[in-house]
């Protein structure tokens, strides 16, 4: 086996071999589907025939000699011949024609009857690869996979830094805890949350963040220090003083010693860590919409707010963007909307309703209901050019890699000031199919019985960290559940972090709860 | 008519044949069965000795045991998926 290929393939390389080549590729080996070579077509592309769709292709796809289409089955390079390879067919072929090359037709590979093992001929890898690619952007598939190949100056920084970390079932890496600081609890906990969130810990991990601020005072460098610090292995409680004081620097608001909110803290970190990036690219967007920084990429989704029209039923849709979802609870002074338990989501998504327990999803359905807005909040309609009555409903247009929930538990109206200590359960994984705006659109076409694209895996979340507040708005202190490895589950109290089960983290009140996507997509 | 029906059976060919694998892909990877598999073809490798083991030999040797490594709840759930697909769409 080996990566110089083998000398055999000389003798195919000859007159117009790349071609040929792309052809086999692109007809038998990476074909696209049905529906996009027609299209092709039509829109007078390649003069591919259409009658090479899959359903017919397919039926040319056999063995010439016993008719089998899954042995293994491969193609001569040299000639039109299919044959197994498991019966051996392509062998004999190859041996009484003298044709030493052949191609398996389900993954690519070439076949030498000389060397008798697959070889691997540069310019014929850069071909396969290109076809691949072609055949997945037809099909819509786009960028899939592919395994790291180390670059040359990769390489260099292996071998002069030879220490290596192994991460097994049981090891504690990444997980630290965080002394506080004076009623820093609040920027602890979420802190946990960040640098257990998947995607945000790959990027720093792997260095991304190239920085251009001039001072010392970048909180994405200063984040960045964070997750080494975190992930170094070292077990003693980590000082955030330097987070702590680039905070105050740049969220005034939050400066001081009280005890303060830790989602508005989060909020300002995002704020914050954002406007950082952004100087990174060096695209000083006047369009915030125009980002593609880590934050948006991993936090940012997109919120629908349609408003009917009640006369004339035209619709007028906005989508601003969103980090989080605060929802309202059952107990605060904005009537939670009698909801009838079960329906949707609640089944989709597996939750118990143990003596009437409010569900995450039954917030998410108050969230997305229709919300009648009254005649004192009339709005122009730009059909009736009249004032009007009107609905409004919040869908979710574009869903973030990483959802996060507030429940709304602190109560600030103008009278009172008080926590609402409503128990809420929450799923471990949650479908979020229901409130999207595209299902509301299903829905409304009578299409009641949504057709759940049973493949879809685009909407489904796991928990992955739970932020809880014990105590009363004069005085609390937050905890953070982090999931580490796929099940376990750890609580961060400041400086102190234990192991916890499954039921802990869900039996918990919860404050804020973070979700990352299941199934993650190339763009 | 004919046209219509040909079309359905043409992206039920498709849903099947492009999203189910991408399912099993995805589940068999979730459960650590691919890295099993990756594992048990060094450990193949090392025995045979690098230049001298062939790709029929991991062949020979991973096929056995890939097919008795899938797990029951992934077999069950992919069966579930199928059955709800056909139920979806059988006209």
């Amino acid at each position: 086996m080996s990566p110089a290929g083998c000398p055999h393939v000389n003798g195919f390389k000859v007159d117009n071999w790349k071609q040929n080549l792309r052809v086999i590729y692109q007809c038998f080996v990476w074909s696209g589907s049905a529906e996009t070579r027609k299209r092709k077509k039509e829109e007078g592309g390649d003069p591919q025939p259409v009658a090479l769709s899959r359903p017919l292709q397919a039926k040319s796809c056999i063995c010439h000699m016993c008719g089998a289409h899954l042995n293994r089955l491969h193609s001569c390079l040299s000639c039109v011949f299919f044959g197994c390879f498991t019966k051996k067919h392509i062998h004999e072929h190859a041996k009484n024609k003298r044709h030493n090359l052949a191609i398996d037709l389900l993954y690519g590979g070439i076949y030498c009857f000389v060397c008798q093992d697959y070889i691997y001929d540069k310019d014929m890898e850069q071909i396969a690869k290109e076809e691949q690619r072609k055949a997945w952007k037809l099909q819509g598939v786009g960028e899939k996979y592919s395994t790291w190949e180390p670059t040359k100056r990769e390489l260099e920084l292996l071998r002069h830094n030879p220490k290596r970390r192994k991460i097994t079932t049981n090891c504690t890496i990444g997980l630290r805890g965080l002394i506080n600081l004076g009623n820093t609890c609040f920027m602890n906990c979420i802190v946990q949350a960040l640098t257990h969130t998947p995607l945000l810990r790959d990027f720093f991990l792997s260095d991304r963040h190239k920085c251009e601020m001039q001072s010392n005072s970048c909180l994405v460098c200063e984040m960045s220090q964070l997750f080494q610090e975190f992930y170094s292995g070292h077990r003693s409680p980590h000082i955030p003083f330097r987070l702590l004081h680039l905070v105050w620097t740049h969220a005034r608001h939050l400066a001081g010693y009280e005890q303060q909110d830790a989602h508005e803290f989060l909020i300002a970190a995002l704020d914050v860590l954002h406007r950082h990036c952004k100087d990174d690219n060096g695209k000083k967007a006047n369009n915030p919409n125009n980002c593609n920084c880590i934050i948006d990429q991993i936090f940012t989704g997109g919120l629908q707010s349609d408003v009917t029209c009640q006369v004339c039923h035209g619709v007028s849709t906005t989508i601003d963007p969103f980090w989080d979802i605060s929802l309202d609870l059952p107990g605060s002074s904005t009537p939670f909307w009698p909801l009838s338990p079960g329906g949707d989501g609640s089944t989709l998504n597996g939750e118990s309703h143990l003596s009437g327990a409010t569900t995450l999803t039954d917030c998410l359905r108050r969230f997305t209901r229709p919300e009648h807005l009254g005649s004192s909040a009339k709005i122009k309609c730009s059909g009736c050019h009249s004032y009007q009555e009107s609905t409004k409903q919040l869908t979710m247009k574009k869903l973030p890699i990483v959802a996060c929930f507030h429940l709304k538990r602190f109560e600030h109206s103008a009278k009172l000031r008080r926590k609402i200590p409503t128990y809420v359960s929450f799923p471990l994984e949650l479908d979020m199919t229901p409130f999207m705006a595209s299902s509301k659109e299903s829905r409304m076409n009578g299409q009641y019985q949504q057709s759940v694209d049973v493949f879809n895996n685009d909407n489904k979340y796991s928990l992955f960290a739970v932020v809880n507040h014990q105590g009363t708005l004069e005085s609390g202190h937050y905890t953070t559940f982090i999931r580490q490895h796929k099940d376990q589950w750890f609580k961060c109290d400041d400086a102190v972090i234990t192991k916890a089960s499954i039921k802990d983290v869900l039996d918990s009140e919860g404050y804020l709860l973070f979700y990352h996507k299941q199934f993650l997509e190339y763009e | 008519k004919t046209d219509q029906l040909y079309g359905h059976y043409c992206s039920c060919l498709f849903w099947l044949n492009h999203r189910l694998k991408e399912l099993l892909r995805a589940k068999l990877t979730e459960c650590g069965w691919r890295d099993q598999l990756k594992a048990h073809c060094k450990d193949v490798i090392k025995e045979k000795g690098l230049e001298h083991v062939t790709v029929e030999d991991l062949v020979v040797e991973i096929t056995p045991k890939g097919r008795v490594l899938v797990p029951d709840s992934v077999k069950k759930e992919l069966l579930q998926r199928i059955r709800a697909f056909l139920a979806q769409h059988a006209t």
